[in-house]
C-alpha cells in the first residue's frame, strides 16, 4: 500500500491548521464568562432568600400553632436558661422537702410552723404560674418564679440546719 | 478563582487558532466549529479545576473540543458505521505521479470533500494523531470499523485529489 499521501499529511499536521476563527469570538467568550460570574452570586441569594423564607413561615406557623393549642406558657417557653435553673431547683426542693419530713413526728410543732412559711411560698409560686400566660412581660414574671424557688430553696436550707439543731439538742438533753 | 482574565485570553491566543481547526475539520461548518470553539473555552475555563496536571491544558482542551464537534455532528444524525454510499474506488495506486505537486491546501480541501463518517475518521487519525483504538473510544464504534473507515476514506481522498489534478491539467 502507498503510504505517501498519509506520511505527507502526518508530517505536515500542523500547516493543515490554516483557518481562523473570526476575531470577534473573544469577545463573546469574554461576555459569557461575564455573564456566569454574575449568575452565581444571583443565585445563591436567590435560595438563600428562599431558605430563610421557608425559616420563617414555619416558624411563626410553629409559634402560632403552639399559643393556641395550650394557653399555658411553659417558662421554657419564655427562656430556656430559666427554665433550667427552675427544675434545678424543684429538685432540690423535693428533696430537702422529704428530708424535713423526716423531721417531723419529732417536732410536729416545728414542722407545722415551717410547712406554713412555705406554702405561702407555694401560693405565690401559683399565682405566679397562672399570670404568666397573659402577662405583658412574661420574663419578668418568669425571673420571679425563678426567684420564689430559690428563695423557697434557702428556706428549707435554713429550717432543716434549725431543726436538725433543735433535734440535736433534744437527744443531749434525753441523754 | 477561576485565573485572571488576561491568563485566559493568553490560552484563547495559544490555543483558538488549533482548536478551531480539529473542530472544523470534524464539523465542516464554520459556524458550528465557531460554537463548539466557544463552548469549548467556556466549558474549559470553568472546569479548570477537574483539570488534572496528567495531560496538557492543549490535550485536555483538544479532547473537549472534539467531544463537542462529535456531539454536534450526532445532531446532523451522521452514522459512524461501514457504509458502502461511496463507490468502491480502484486500487490501483497512481499516487506517486501526483505526489510531486502535493500541496496542503489541496489535501485540505480534498479532506473537506470527503462524507461525514469519513472525513472524521481520517481526520482524527491522519490529523489529530489518534490510534484506531482511540477513535473507537470517541466515535464509540468498533476498532475494525474504525480501520475499514479509515481505509475507504484514504481511498476516497487519492480519488478525489488524482480527479482535482486530471482536472487542473
Amino acid at each position: 500500500m502507498n503510504n505517501k499521501l498519509e506520511t505527507f499529511v502526518k508530517e505536515n499536521r500542523r500547516s493543515f491548521d490554516i483557518m481562523e476563527p473570526t476575531p470577534a469570538l473573544w469577545a463573546k467568550i469574554e461576555e459569557k464568562l461575564d455573564q456566569k460570574k454574575e449568575k452565581k452570586p444571583i443565585q445563591l441569594y436567590l435560595w438563600m432568600s428562599v431558605a430563610a423564607a421557608i425559616v420563617v413561615v414555619f416558624g411563626l406557623g410553629w409559634l402560632y400553632a403552639g399559643r393556641m393549642q395550650n394557653g399555658a406558657i411553659e417558662i421554657a417557653d419564655v427562656n430556656a436558661v430559666y427554665a433550667k435553673k427552675e427544675v434545678q431547683f424543684a429538685g432540690l426542693i423535693i428533696e430537702k422537702r422529704d428530708s424535713l419530713a423526716i423531721f417531723a413526728s419529732a417536732n410536729p410543732e416545728l414542722y407545722k410552723k415551717f410547712t406554713a412559711d412555705l406554702k405561702k411560698l407555694d401560693e405565690e409560686y401559683e399565682r405566679l404560674k397562672n399570670e404568666l400566660p397573659t402577662s405583658p412581660n412574661q420574663t419578668f414574671v418568669v425571673k420571679a418564679i425563678v426567684k420564689n424557688r430559690e428563695i423557697q430553696l434557702q428556706l428549707l436550707k435554713q429550717q432543716l440546719l434549725i431543726i436538725n439543731q433543735v433535734d440535736d439538742y433534744k437527744k443531749v438533753n434525753q441523754i | 478563582m477561576q485565573g485572571s482574565r488576561a491568563a485566559q485570553f493568553d490560552l484563547y491566543k495559544l490555543y483558538a487558532r488549533a482548536m478551531y481547526n480539529v473542530a472544523l475539520r470534524i464539523l465542516n461548518y464554520e459556524e458550528e466549529a465557531e460554537d463548539v470553539l466557544q463552548e469549548s473555552f467556556l466549558d474549559a475555563f470553568t472546569r479548570i479545576v477537574d483539570f488534572r496536571q496528567e495531560t496538557t491544558f492543549g490535550l485536555w482542551l483538544k479532547q473537549i473540543v472534539i467531544n463537542k464537534s462529535i456531539n454536534y455532528l450526532r445532531k446532523r444524525k451522521m452514522e459512524f458505521v461501514s457504509t458502502d454510499e461511496v463507490s468502491e474506488v480502484p486500487d490501483e495506486e497512481s499516487f506517486d505521479d501526483y505526489d510531486t505537486r502535493l500541496q496542503v491546501e489541496e489535501v485540505r480541501k480534498a479532506i473537506t470533500e470527503l462524507p461525514d463518517g469519513y472525513r472524521v475518521v481520517l481526520s482524527l487519525y491522519l490529523l489529530e494523531g489518534y490510534d484506531h483504538e482511540e477513535i473507537s473510544h470517541i466515535l464509540k464504534i468498533s476498532e475494525n470499523t474504525s480501520r475499514t473507515q479509515y481505509m475507504r476514506a484514504k481511498k476516497k481522498l487519492k480519488s478525489i485529489l488524482e480527479q482535482k489534478g486530471m482536472r487542473d491539467e
